[in-house]
């Protein structure tokens, strides 16, 4: 079945239910990072848009 | 960003401005992942209202001119950074009232709680609002009451409550 399919990363074996817990979990981790921080992701964020996704209007924050 | 925030306290330091907060999607990523967008989204709560239902945001947008913001569009770049000016309404002059003193790199600032943003998203109600509630009800620490209470307050909670329903499942 495929809910009893394991995800083998590196030396660790994990169901997809506990890979997308973990997701949730980061998730949540990145959530309480310092408001610095995530502004410095946002400008990367922007940068990408701009360059990779073409969005040539958007504005990278300093 | 650092002197976007101090320009914009300049604002309120000269009376230009009686108040304001952080809000939109830079308010939601304060409690929630970082993720992509493009502008600031300040909430203001105007020192004068000129005329009956007229609010004149001229003198803000002079002194801001003055220091060398440029238009670019709809916004005013300020210290690098696209700035949208939103005069509050009734609920988002509560939130802006309630809003949380934050810090950036020294300089002090306040941004909107989850459940005010939670509230005026849902009320706004297009998908990219919607998806950003969804954010905030996932990752944010949300007082259930104190969001109860501004929804109901506001005739949001069966919004909300139609909301949950097509999302999760819930309500």
């Amino acid at each position: 079945m495929e809910k009893d399919k394991k995800i083998v990363i590196g030396n660790r074996i994990i169901s997809r239910e506990e890979l997308f817990r973990e997701k949730e979990k980061s998730r949540r981790d990145r959530s309480r990072m310092p408001f610095e921080k995530k502004i410095k992701a946002l400008a990367e964020l922007q940068k990408i848009a701009r360059g990779w996704g073409g969005k040539k209007d958007v504005i990278v924050w300093m | 960003m650092k002197n976007t925030l101090a320009l914009i306290n300049e604002l309120k330091e000269k009376k230009l401005i009686a108040d304001y907060a952080i809000g939109g999607a830079i308010g939601v990523l304060r409690w929630v992942e970082p993720f992509f967008t493009r502008d600031l989204d300040i909430f203001i709560i105007p020192s004068k209202e000129t005329k009956k239902g007229v609010i004149d945001l001229s003198s803000i947008y002079d002194y801001l001119k003055k220091k060398g913001c440029v238009w670019k569009g709809q916004w005013l770049i300020i210290g690098g950074v696209p700035v949208d000016f939103i005069p509050v309404d009734a609920l988002e002059k509560e939130a802006v009232e309630d809003a949380e003193a934050a810090e950036f790199e020294g300089v002090g600032t306040k941004v909107i709680t989850p459940e005010y943003l939670a509230a005026i998203l849902l009320r706004a109600g297009r998908n990219k609002d919607l998806r950003k509630v969804e954010m905030l009800l996932a990752q944010a620490s949300i007082d259930g009451k104190k969001l109860d209470r501004i929804l109901e307050k506001y005739g949001l909670a069966g919004k909300f409550a139609g909301f949950r329903r097509k999302h999760d499942g819930k309500g």
